[in-house]
């Protein structure tokens, strides 16, 4: 990967480069001519078109400022409701990841020892018939099975999950079960649904567990927490850390970790046992509220209070305030600060709190989804059968995990394992398990047992490092996908300028390999644009109209939503579930004891910063620019205690494995842990900015899976912490 | 002539020569590093540390000591004390060649120095620098004016020396204008910085202050390089003239002792004296070492009569009163971004001047040096005795 | 003072979630190299001890206020101060003194420490965007934030606004909006939980920092006439005085001859 343009100018380099290889191929501009057309760009090709940002799954709509064929600014799309107008530093820095130089600009095909690094340059015909042909081998030898395929949150997974069920495979992972399985899996047990939306409108208080939104920030929720707070709106932050979360909200408890479900239980058990719940509501809308309340009686504040280590009087005092703010009221299911296998329980009793303080309606509210909303799909033929289990355990040993979300963890496992089967090959688009899952040292040594590992990516990603083939996507600046729905519009995702080097989209990528695996009939669209006119086909729209607004106004009930509706058994929001308890689990919360750091060891936090999503945009030289380094926070008075000082070298080690890191002692952090920001510490040297900065959690945390909801919990990993 | 000199200048280079001559290759190769790769390539200034050792030690100290010239100017011909005559040239020497080092190191300091006569066409009247700038460059000139009889005298034009002997006195008047404004602008540069420097030297009657202390070096400048001149260049020393400005030295630092506890009373800033740790030692070296040591020292006439005791208070007023300039440039500006924590490439408010960035002030002091040696060695500087130089 | 017409900004770091979009968004908008940035975070980070708690930290660029010490102390005027508000500096005026990053009581100008003459080494900082506010848009810091920690509009609708957020909530703030008569006012005005010095913010008085060295160049030609004068007159005085004295002198010493004489 030769990296001739210095790090400083690129920004002004990088457009002559773009230029230049445009002007060589003599390839007239289809970006700018189109977008000339629609009245988008002036005749200077300068000007601004409506897209997507994919920094973060958020999926924010932006305007990329155009100028002469170079994207020179995004901006915030008002029109858009996940952004409002304003970008987060990820967003704003998102033609950094364009013009990163270290984008892979064509096929490569290994040539050296996996991981050495050493690839040569092919065409596409070549790269993708390498890929066929490996895939057909492993088809034919070991069956379909064979092929895991595994690809995160993305607009074209659509396809993607066509490709493999095209191909016939039931091993698909996602990275969800290392991020809210425990979540989705509770909210669909409670409401029948992943996700309920939620609205800060007319909040009065808020109870944030381990939802740390100013810092994961999510865009439009972080500005309606934010204006929720200006408005006196109060806010009770559950949080090891002191984190910039913490920082603004009107109250902190520095909880244990692990004990967030007995400080939700003691909530329960106040609001029940002073009958401060809304009994309509739970009469009306829910089911098996005697048997919570039957379960809550032992959790009493001051038997929490020994747990989480927050005082009785605080936790019956905000159970009173959570009570009297209902409906106004929400408690924000938690995310990963501190993730234990009991996060499943304390999810549960979160999803409960909320039912019988009746916040459904204000709060939260039926989850709009994703779902194809009227849009229309090519034609294609019935799947074939698949008889395999999955390797991953769903649903033979995880019943309640949905198989679009998988345990991902556990495929690792059964790579590593040959139970059930041995899989021989792994397709990867846009994901990195090298940095994502747990335990790297076992993941390096479950890639050492594929016979035939292919990426897709846009720059060379640690995962990317080990493959034998990486085919590179062009960047979301530079590329259609599929339509996104949010509430009433299809927004769409066009290219803002061409794709530099010989960068394609997903959807083309499958389309042709499909071909290639005789699979043609899956994919029938001749390329992007036909594609989205299939989708927008029934809505009687022109993708030109689409393109120039940025959406497609979908039909139907615009406006207010349905009837309240729960996709649960019972139709209603189940309180108590039949269905856990039919698996043999508990139907209602309960506390589960985690385990704790030995003496000498500490809980190893791993959490978000503003400027960074998970391991895929530290390369990004404007990010890098404005992060702080990535050092392990121990609470200052424990390192002193230990004869540690700020930037001591230090080594972190649990049984899985050791990093080492520079220290920062802090008093945001509780003393009986140590947090390090997560997504450092590249593999590749592909990744000159992000290479040799910090270090990687991945390489500590131990692989520990919740039996109910398939979660990886990522906090449950305990270290020990020495100066070199 | 002229041949002569190159011939003997490279046949016969004295130890001390060789010495000065390496310092200015080394600054020149600095110097050259600086222009291509820039300022930070050889210094240790920031954006914390804009201005460091090359302000403080060749601006400040540099026309501070250059003070000399102006006083024995004014003392000669505006006061027509006659007798001071043979201290005027080496003194008008000692501000020529200090104005001319003190521009070249502005050439380094400056981040445009092809831009320096921009000062003169983007006049922005409120700025003290331009006021600086203008009265140094337009002192240099009348320096120049001041000296040229003694080049003219040099190389036997005695016409041309008797041309502008006749009408030096204007130039006079305007080079004591010129130096009055620009020693006390030096303070007024300062001015600006009410919230930056330390309040036990920021107060509006620095220029004043300024001006005081510099005739109080001048007259030790004055004092020191007679001495070293006659050590060096084996002459006699004008013991009954230093005699005279030492005996004036009290009664300037004595004033400028009396200005500056009464302004720091006025301004409420004693409670400053004692308490303020680094800056109150600094604060109390200046005052002891420049101020209250030749108020007790020069007040006797045995340590006047010396020459050693002359050189010896001369050096001690210097020291004093240099540090002065430091502290009110350097020590005790405080700036203001200590806190800021992100990014670290805008912070380190920590500031030690470079090796490379000293090395360029002692190439251009050693310039300065040389000069001066081949000036007395060639030119009658020293008028009343010819020059016995034997070694240089 | 708070009648001044013109645009500026209202930063609340009661708001600042510290994510530092403003500053990518500076960087790009304005094509900052990458080691290089208009706009930074300042404040001292964490302020107290486990468990109890605060975060004092700002977003800090040019101050753009109404009477710049930085355009006072420049000696070739390469700045200057819009009728609308941005306080802007000209490359190409500049001679590189370095004056006005001494004269800025809030250290905002810097200097490219690694150019040599042939790149040219340049003052810079914000611009408060004026490529953006000349079409009607907020500047880039401003338009991305996604709190509204930073906003921007006419200064008195601010100062207004600012005051008005204070009565809102008098126990969240301090009850003072920086800026409003700091340093004779300036175009970047700021609400706080904690004291403006936490924030890094220098303390200033109602009068701009260039006050005293603009009223010394005011009476600097005059004095130097006068001094002139003054030294003329001293010296045609002397001058006359020894003139009489060595015509004394000569007298005396002629009439001494003739009495010798005779």
């Amino acid at each position: 990967m030769p990296n001739t343009l210095s790090r400083r100018d690129f920004l002004k380099v990088g457009g002559a480069a773009v230029g230049a290889l445009a002007l060589s191929e003599f390839i007239p501009p289809r970006v700018a001519e189109a977008a000339r057309v629609s009245g988008l760009l002036d005749s200077t090709s300068s000007g601004y078109i409506p897209t997507m940002c994919e920094m973060c799954v958020w999926r924010c709509g932006v305007l990329a400022k155009v100028e002469d064929g170079r994207v020179v600014k995004l901006e915030g799309n008002p029109g858009h409701p996940h952004s409002n107008g304003n970008l987060c530093p990820r967003g704003q820095s998102g033609l950094m990841n364009t013009y990163d130089p270290d984008r892979v600009l064509t096929p490569l095909i290994r040539v050296g020892k996996r991981g050495e690094g050493k690839f040569r340059k092919a065409s596409w015909e070549e790269a993708l018939d390498v890929v066929a042909k490996n895939m057909l081998k492993i088809k034919d030898k070991y069956g379909a099975e064979a092929m895991i395929f595994s690809s995160t949150h993305n607009l074209s997974q659509v396809q993607f999950e066509n490709l493999l069920n095209a191909f016939g495979s039931p091993n698909y992972g996602t990275q969800r079960s290392l991020c809210f399985n425990a979540m989705i899996v509770s909210n669909l047990m409670t409401y029948g649904m992943e996700e309920p939306d939620r609205s800060y409108e007319n909040l009065k208080y808020i109870i944030l567990t381990g939802r740390n939104l100013m810092e994961a920030i999510s865009t439009s929720e972080t500005s309606a927490l934010s204006k929720a707070i200006d408005r006196g709106a109060k806010v009770v932050s559950l949080d090891p850390r002191f984190t910039k979360t913490a920082a603004k909200s009107t109250e902190w408890l520095a909880i244990r970790p692990g004990t967030d479900s007995a400080f939700h239980l003691a909530l329960l058990n106040v609001i029940i046992s002073e009958g401060l719940y809304n009994a309509g509501f739970v009469a009306n809308s829910t089911t098996g509220f005697d048997k919570v309340a039957a379960s809550v009686v032992s959790y009493t504040p001051e038997w929490a209070a020994a747990i989480t280590e927050i005082p009785a009087e605080t936790i019956r005092r905000i159970a009173r305030e959570f009570a009297a703010a209902a409906p106004y009221a929400l408690a924000h299911n938690g995310w990963r600060t501190s993730n234990f296998v009991n996060s499943f329980q304390t999810e549960r009793a979160i999803g409960v709190l909320n039912a019988i303080v009746g916040n459904w309606g204000t709060a939260m509210s039926a989850a709009s989804g994703e779902e194809s909303g009227g849009l229309g799909a090519p034609p294609q033929p019935a799947y074939p059968r698949i008889s395999a289990q999955r390797l991953d355990g769903v649903p033979w040993k995880y019943p309640f995990v949905p198989l679009k979300i998988g345990v991902f963890q556990e495929l690792r496992e059964a790579a590593l394992s040959g139970d059930p089967y041995q899989p021989h090959g792994w397709f990867i688009a846009r994901q990195n398990p090298a940095m994502s899952l747990p335990d790297r040292g076992r993941t390096l040594q479950a890639f050492g047992k594929m016979d035939f590992i292919v990426t897709i990516d846009i720059i060379m990603n640690d995962t990317s490092w080990f493959s034998d083939v990486v085919l590179p996507e062009a960047s979301y600046l530079e590329r259609y996908d599929p339509l996104n729905i949010v509430g009433d519009k299809a927004y769409l995702r066009q290219p803002v300028i061409e794709a530099q080097g010989e960068g394609k989209s997903a959807l083309w990528i499958y389309k042709e390999l499909g071909a290639r695996l005789g699979l043609a009939d899956f994919f029938q669209y001749t390329d992007e644009e036909d594609y989205l006119k299939q989708q927008l086909a029934p809505l009687g729209v022109s993708l030109d109209e689409v393109r120039q607004k940025g959406y497609a106004q979908l039909p139907g009930e615009s406006g207010e939503s349905p009837e309240l509706n729960w996709n649960t058994p019972s139709g209603k929001i189940e309180l108590f579930s039949s269905s856990l308890d039919r698996a043999g689990f508990s139907g209602v919360p309960q506390w589960e004891e985690p385990p704790a750091p030995k003496p000498g060891q500490f809980y190893f936090l791993t959490g978000k910063v503003a400027q960074s999503t998970q391991f895929g945009t530290q390369n990004n030289q404007l990010l890098h620019k404005y992060s702080d380094e990535p050092r392990l926070w121990m609470n200052t008075a424990i390192a002193k205690g230990l004869g540690l000082a700020d930037n001591d070298l230090v080594e972190v080690a649990s049984t899985a494995g050791k990093i080492h890191i520079k220290l920062e002692a802090t008093q945001a952090i509780r003393p009986d842990c140590v947090y390090l920001t997560p997504g450092y510490g590249h593999l590749s040297k592909g990744l000159t900015t992000a290479y040799g900065w910090g270090a990687s959690d991945s390489d500590v945390h131990v692989t520990y899976t919740d039996p109910i909801s398939g979660s990886q919990a990522l906090s449950q990993t305990f270290v020990t912490v020495k100066k070199i | 002539m002229k041949m002569q000199i190159a011939i003997n200048r490279r046949l016969q280079v004295s130890p001390l020569v060789a010495v000065l001559l390496t310092l200015m290759g080394i600054a020149f190769v600095v110097a050259m590093v600086r222009y291509i790769y820039g300022i930070g390539a050889i210094s240790n200034l920031s954006n914390s540390y804009p201005w460091g050792f090359w302000i403080s030690f060749d601006l400040f100290t540099g026309v501070a000591i250059s003070s000399g010239g102006f006083l024995m100017a004014a003392t000669v011909y505006i006061f027509e004390l006659k007798q001071f005559k043979p201290l005027l040239r080496p003194s008008i020497l000692t501000a020529f060649l200090g104005y001319i080092m003190v521009v070249i190191a502005l050439l380094v300091d400056l981040g445009h120095p092809e831009r320096i006569w921009y000062m003169m066409i983007h006049m922005n009247p409120t700025s003290v620098l331009l006021e600086i700038g203008i009265c140094v460059m337009t002192y240099l000139t009348v320096l120049a004016i001041e000296f040229a009889p003694v080049v003219f005298e040099g190389i036997k034009w005695q016409k041309f020396a008797h041309f502008i002997h006749r009408f030096i006195m204007p130039f006079v008047i305007l080079g004591v204008v010129l130096s009055t404004l620009h020693q006390s602008s030096l303070g007024s540069l300062l001015l600006i910085q009410p919230a930056k420097l330390y309040p036990l030297w920021w107060t509006p009657i620095l220029p004043i202050l300024f001006f005081v202390s510099a005739v109080s070096i001048g007259l030790s400048m004055i004092i020191l390089e007679s001495s070293l001149s006659a050590r060096y260049f084996h002459r006699g020393l004008e013991t009954h003239l230093l005699e005279k400005l030492a005996g004036v030295i009290p009664i300037v630092v004595g004033t400028y002792l009396i200005i500056r506890f009464a302004q720091l009373g006025l301004a409420g800033d004693y409670k400053y004296l004692f308490s303020s740790g680094l800056m109150s030692v600094l604060f109390w070296t200046e005052i002891l070492v420049g101020s209250v040591f030749p108020l007790v020292y020069f007040s006797f006439r045995k340590n006047r009569q010396s020459a050693n005791g002359l050189l010896f208070g001369a050096i001690v007023v210097l020291l004093g009163m240099i540090l002065n300039r430091f502290d009110v440039s350097w020590f005790a500006v405080r700036h203001p971004d200590p806190l800021t924590y992100l990014p670290t490439f805008m912070s380190g408010a920590h500031y030690v001047p470079s090796l490379p960035e000293v090395a360029v002030s002692l190439g251009i002091f050693s310039a300065g040096i040389l000069a001066f040696g081949l000036a007395a060695k060639y030119l009658p500087v020293f008028e009343e005795e010819e020059p016995h130089a034997e070694k240089l | 003072m708070t009648d001044i017409q013109h645009k500026a900004f209202l930063f609340d770091a009661t708001r600042c979630i510290d994510c530092r979009a403003c500053m990518v968004a500076c960087s790009v908008e304005n094509k900052i190299d990458m080691d290089k940035t208009r706009i930074w975070v300042a404040g001292v980070g964490l302020i107290g001890q486990y468990p109890e708690l605060k975060r004092a930290s700002m977003v800090y660029h040019c101050m753009h206020c109404n009477e710049p010490d930085c355009l006072s102390a420049c000696p070739v005027g390469a700045y200057s101060k819009r009728n609308d508000g941005p306080v802007l500096y000209n490359k190409d005026k500049c001679i590189g003194c370095r004056y006005c990053m001494n004269a800025c009581p809030f250290g905002v100008p810097h200097f490219d420490w690694d150019k040599g003459l042939i790149d040219g080494a340049f003052i810079d900082k914000c611009t408060m965007c004026p490529q953006r506010i000349d079409k009607g848009l907020e500047p880039a810091c401003v338009a991305t934030c996604p709190t509204d920690a930073l906003v921007f509009g006419e200064r008195a609708d601010l100062v207004k606004e600012a005051h008005a957020r204070i009565q809102a909530h008098p126990e969240r703030y301090v009850d003072h909006v920086y800026g409003e008569f700091e340093n004779g006012g300036t175009s970047y005005l700021i609400l706080s939980h904690v004291p403006f010095a936490e924030l890094g913010l220098p303390n200033l008085g109602e009068r701009p920092v260039k006050d005293v060295s603009e009223k010394v160049m005011e009476i600097t030609i005059p004095f130097a006439l006068g001094w002139g004068t003054v030294l003329t007159g001293t010296a045609v005085a002397v001058h006359l005085l020894n003139q009489k004295k060595a015509a004394k002198a000569k007298k005396v010493e002629e009439e001494q001859t003739e009495e010798a004489v005779k």
